[in-house]
């Protein structure tokens, strides 16, 4: 067997030879080289399945796709909820805007008010940005906290545990409804962090001041 | 990433994050995310070499199989169903882009190539072990329809019979465009080589 009919069989072997294909690769130093070489590829190349890292970009966009789509919630256990509140009303959210009203004239009698507390009680149909990190809470929030703390001590690390999730709720849903801004679903998970803040607003101006 | 860390090497806590993410668990479904994200992503960025397309292959072959999570039922390996999913995302990306994704069966050979398969003397020896920096740089040279079968065989593991199922040739085809891919890819690798010992 010659060089030139071993190699135009190469492909077909897959690492087994013949007897006659293993006799030339002894006595043939160019295609032992040759057979050396490739195989010294092929080994090396699994060694590259998993070599490549995405950006954490990626796993954002997944958790906000999956979201969107329902089929992600997350998985910290809420703290026991003071007393069972029905979700989804359509009256829900002017009551909880009349309640944040009250809570902003409340404020107005101790002795004034923070500015983002005023904007809330102005424009409490509005939309308004929570501050700049879901670790924190917001200045309104800080304030509402106080108020639970002075009537029940004990509840106030569970509102400011509520109002933690509820403000990154509402920062993935705002900006997913960025992002889609024409997306019906996007909107409604949006409203619905809307809603959700609105609701544990409601729950904690019930330990307000009688 | 707690509970990545926790799922490092653990098949039995895969498959509890898998039974957790059909209840649409967040952390779960993040946690498979990042035991596997590393392969997915490498095996889509090999097969475009372009990044910002590897990612956007890596998020959809994440979601179809999160999407599809319910259904699994672990007669196979999750890990070969999530990469079996991964592979057909990018070859459908390919052929929605209009390429080729294997050559038909090239009977004739150019001149170019019959030269390069002289068994003539070589200046440069592939001898010790490969350079991985050259061998992806190389791997990103190659044709798409030698890369494809290369990754898929090679790489990722792929068999024979496989291969011609998923992209679609036969299986004499998927051996023929793999010797030329690894001939290919010596070719490269020896230029390479050469260039290196040629600089000051």
């Amino acid at each position: 067997m010659g060089c030139e009919e071993f190699q135009q069989i190469l492909s077909e072997l897959e690492d087994s030879y013949s007897l006659e294909q293993e006799q030339h690769l002894k006595i043939c130093p160019r295609c032992s080289a040759l057979v050396a070489e490739l195989n010294a590829i092929a080994r090396e190349a699994p060694l590259l399945a998993e070599d490549e890292d995405p950006s954490p970009r990626v796993w954002n966009r997944i958790e906000i796709a999956l979201r969107q789509e329902g089929l992600i919630r997350d998985s910290k256990p809420a703290p026991a909820p003071v007393r069972t509140i029905r979700w989804g009303r359509a009256w829900l959210a002017p009551v909880a805007a009349a309640f944040l009203l009250i809570f902003g004239l409340l404020l107005y009698q101790r002795g004034g008010m923070e500015p983002q507390t005023r904007q809330l009680v102005s424009g409490t149909s509005q939309p308004v940005t929570t501050c700049c990190s879901p670790e924190d809470v917001s200045a309104e929030q800080a304030e509402l906290l106080k108020v639970v703390a002075a009537q029940e001590p004990s509840l106030r690390a569970a509102y400011e545990s509520e109002f933690k999730a509820v403000n990154a709720y509402i920062r993935d849903a705002e900006l997913a409804a960025r992002r889609n801004p024409n997306d019906e679903i996007s909107q409604q998970y949006l409203t619905n962090a809307y809603e959700q803040r609105a609701m544990v607003y409601e729950m904690a101006m019930d330990h307000g001041p009688q | 990433m707690t509970g990545a860390r926790k799922l490092q090497g653990d098949k039995l806590s895969e498959a509890e994050a898998i039974e957790r993410a059909k209840q649409g668990d967040a952390e779960a479904f993040e946690a498979l995310y990042h035991l596997h994200r590393r392969r997915v992503y490498s095996l889509c960025l090999r097969m475009t070499a372009n990044t910002a397309a590897a990612e956007d292959l890596t998020q959809e072959a994440f979601l179809q199989l999160f999407r599809k999570i319910a259904t699994f039922r672990g007669e196979s390996a999750f890990s070969t169903w999530l990469h079996r999913m991964a592979v057909n995302v990018v070859l459908m990306q390919l052929r929605k882009k209009g390429l080729a994704v294997v050559p038909l069966e090239d009977t004739f050979e150019s001149e170019e190539e019959s030269s390069r398969k002289e068994p003539g003397a070589d200046d440069v020896r592939l001898t010790g072990s490969i350079d991985r920096l050259q061998l992806k740089r190389a791997i990103e040279d190659l044709p798409l329809g030698y890369r494809t079968i290369f990754m898929l065989h090679d790489v990722e593991g792929y068999e024979h019979n496989e291969i011609a199922t998923l992209v679609g040739c036969s299986i004499g085809n998927s051996k023929s465009q793999l010797h030329k891919a690894r001939m290919k890819l010596r070719e490269l690798l020896k230029t390479s080589k050469a260039e290196k010992a040629t600089k000051p």
